[in-house]
């Protein structure tokens, strides 16, 4: 038995057979032929090369249609690339000339090519050695038999392990044959942990060395939920994951029984639970959830792999779509969080190599300094609130002062009188509020409150800047705590602001999924939770069992505690008396 | 032989996208057509040799076309970057 640490990427577990996907990782050594295989070499060449522009140009269309322009454009640049002569030529003198394979020919000049990339020094450009490389392992895997021949053959229900899945693959990938996945390389954000949340399937990525470690036919278990694979269990690890992997389903089709009920306490306090929203990993499952609306959709996404900002036009379908999706129950957009650690391709004003990013230009500050992006995403927001009468909320991300609020709110203003010239105005008022994650917000909150519509708490960022621990810091990510009596106050304190001038505060960020958490947040009397759809019945069930009014005396008495002990035995004790 | 300097214009420089346009534009004449920027010479028809010049805002570029349709073939790249490559933000 072996057990690997990845990133858990999509939640769930799956207990199965392995099937790897056969090699795409470029040779290093060189395989010669004679003189009369030249021309087969030349023509196996050709034919992988027309196959891979074949499967380019099918997949920019389905993925255009599924993933949104962002990966479409991304085959063109890779159909360029394969068409190039700087490629095409180098392979083909290579096999000529040299006499080597088509194998041997193209992972030379790939690299060859790639070590040219590798000279330049704009970090920007350089980074465009992955598009190369992309390119490249679609032509090698189509040289060899064809991958999506091989995807396609799977008969039987089986866990997929890959070095790296393209979107193009797992669009061939036969439905229900799939059960779980996992991969050498990517991150929680990564494509193929969105493709794993959209197919509603377990999948654990980043795990380094899985594609070498696992054969094909090998017992696996994806454990979604901690991020872990295990390679041929014993019998006690096997029974283990069963019964867990059963009690996981039981539960799950439980909760669906309350998807229609209201969001109340035991004592009929409302709560409005809404739902932290990505288009790109939506899926059936997700689709049959009511929900009081839209919490968070983060548009980071849009300004990523791409080597331009998003036109408004972009934009605006996104937007158009999302608010249609949520009719006519509240749909918060966040203006873009761009910077510390979303980064986009693209070079802006005030984005340089960051010694410190998370206290350096980001989400409003990056916003202000680049007018044009801000000018753009709130032109796109405005015609969607124009066409549709949805009630469109927007949140501004990092906003520490009150001008930044004045600035974003001047130019947002612009923009509808841009509109009303052309005699266009919102079918519903736009709501215009901010995330407060900043420690300078949260405690000076009163002297922006009056400018704000509504607010939102970042608790991560926000416990983060208030403790004063980097999360990612093995150090020091045991002191970032939740339970801080810091954390409490603060929460405490910009609920009461905001109440008082009769402004809606609701939560997103981790604590609002859980369980232990929640009677106290509950208790300090927020108005809203936003969570992830595959969180989002147990939070339900969650607060449907709470009673308000204990909540409350739970709540209080957490403030007047002096030490996260304290608190955490308190929150823990409270949860043990429910279940 | 028709060698013109170009400047550019968009503030994002030579990435994927305006490499893609001038090696598309490029191939649609049958002449030879270089470009040349800090003693660096690629061949226009390849979109990577366009994006290992890493050519950024402000910087010159030397087109050198030679075969029977070089007049025109030097003029529509010179119209790509006066245009700004269509980008315009």
């Amino acid at each position: 038995m072996l057990v690997l640490k990845g990133i858990p990427a999509s939640p769930g577990i799956a207990i199965g057979k392995a099937v790897l996907l056969p090699g795409e990782n470029l040779t290093v050594s060189k395989h010669y032929i004679s003189l009369e295989a030249v021309n087969g070499e030349l023509q196996k060449f050709e034919r992988a090369l027309q196959k891979t522009m074949q499967e380019l140009d099918e997949c920019a269309l389905k993925v255009r249609s599924t993933l949104g322009t962002e990966y479409a454009s991304l085959m063109d640049t890779h159909k360029l690339i394969l068409q190039d002569p700087a490629l095409k030529d180098a392979v083909a003198h290579k096999i000529c000339t040299d006499y080597l394979t088509a194998r041997s020919a193209i992972s030379l000049t790939l690299q060859e090519l790639a070590a040219n990339f590798d000279k330049i020094e704009d970090p920007f450009f350089k980074e465009r050695r992955n598009d190369l490389f992309d390119a490249g392992k679609r032509l090698l895997a189509n040289l060899e038999g064809n991958k999506k021949d091989f995807l396609a053959s799977i008969k039987r229900p089986s866990l997929l392990v890959a070095h790296d899945l393209f979107p193009s693959d797992t669009i061939s990938l036969p439905e229900n044959q799939i059960l779980g996945f996992c991969t050498d390389v990517g991150g929680k954000t990564s494509h193929t942990a969105l493709l794993a949340q959209s197919l509603n399937i377990p999948a654990v990525v980043g795990l380094s060395t899985a594609s070498k470690d696992v054969a094909n036919g090998d017992m696996l278990i994806i454990d979604g939920e901690n991020g872990l694979l295990v390679i041929n269990p014993d019998r006690y690890t096997l029974a283990n994951y069963r019964q867990i992997k059963r009690e996981l389903k039981k539960t799950e089709s439980l909760l669906k029984t309350i998807n229609h009920l209201p969001v109340v306490t035991q004592d009929g306090r409302r709560v409005h639970l809404y739902v932290n929203y990505d288009p790109r990993t939506d899926n059936k499952y997700n689709k049959t959830l009511i929900t009081d609306g839209l919490g968070l959709l983060r548009t980071e996404f849009l300004f990523m792999n791409t080597p331009v900002p998003p036109s408004e036009e972009a934009q605006y379908k996104i937007y158009l779509a999302v608010a249609k999706r949520f009719d006519m129950r509240p749909a918060t957009i966040r203006l873009a969080d761009l910077g510390a650690d979303k980064m986009p391709d693209f070079p802006l004003d005030e984005l340089n190599d960051d010694d410190n990013p998370f206290m350096g230009c980001r989400g409003v500050r990056l916003l202000l300094k680049n007018p044009e992006l801000l000018h753009c995403q709130l032109r796109a927001i405005v015609r969607t609130a124009c066409e549709v009468p949805a009630q469109v909320k927007i949140m501004i991300p990092m906003v520490s002062s009150v001008e930044e609020v004045r600035h974003v709110r001047a130019a947002f203003s612009q923009v509808l009188e841009e509109f009303a010239k052309q005699g266009q105005k919102p079918l519903n008022k736009i709501a215009l509020g901010a995330m407060i994650e900043v420690p300078a917000a949260a405690i000076a909150l009163d002297g922006m409150i009056n400018e704000l519509d509504f607010i939102s708490i970042g608790t991560n960022d926000l416990i983060q800047y208030l403790v004063a621990v980097d999360r990612v810091n093995p150090e020091v990510a045991h002191m970032y705590d939740p339970c801080h009596p810091a954390v409490g106050r603060t929460i405490h304190n910009i609920i009461q602001t905001a109440h008082k001038r009769g402004k809606f505060v609701s939560i997103c960020g981790e604590i609002a999924s859980d369980a232990k958490m929640l009677p106290l947040l509950l208790g300090w009397q927020v108005d809203g939770l936003s969570v992830t759809p595959r969180m989002y019945l147990r939070v339900k069930n969650n607060i449907r069992n709470l009673n308000f009014e204990h909540c409350c005396d739970l709540a209080q008495a957490a403030l007047l505690m002096g030490s996260s002990a304290e608190i955490r035995e308190l929150v823990e004790d409270n949860n043990h008396e429910n279940s | 032989m028709v060698q013109k300097d170009l400047k550019i214009l968009n503030r994002l420089g030579l990435h994927a996208r305006p490499a893609a346009l001038i090696a598309q534009t490029a191939a649609g004449f049958a002449c030879n057509i270089e470009l040349t920027k800090d003693n660096v010479t690629i061949n226009a028809k390849s979109i990577m040799g366009v994006m290992m010049l890493a050519a950024e805002f402000g910087s010159c570029v030397r087109v050198t076309a030679n075969g029977t349709d070089e007049v025109q073939a030097a003029q529509a790249l010179e119209q790509l970057f006066n245009d700004k490559f269509n980008e315009e933000f």
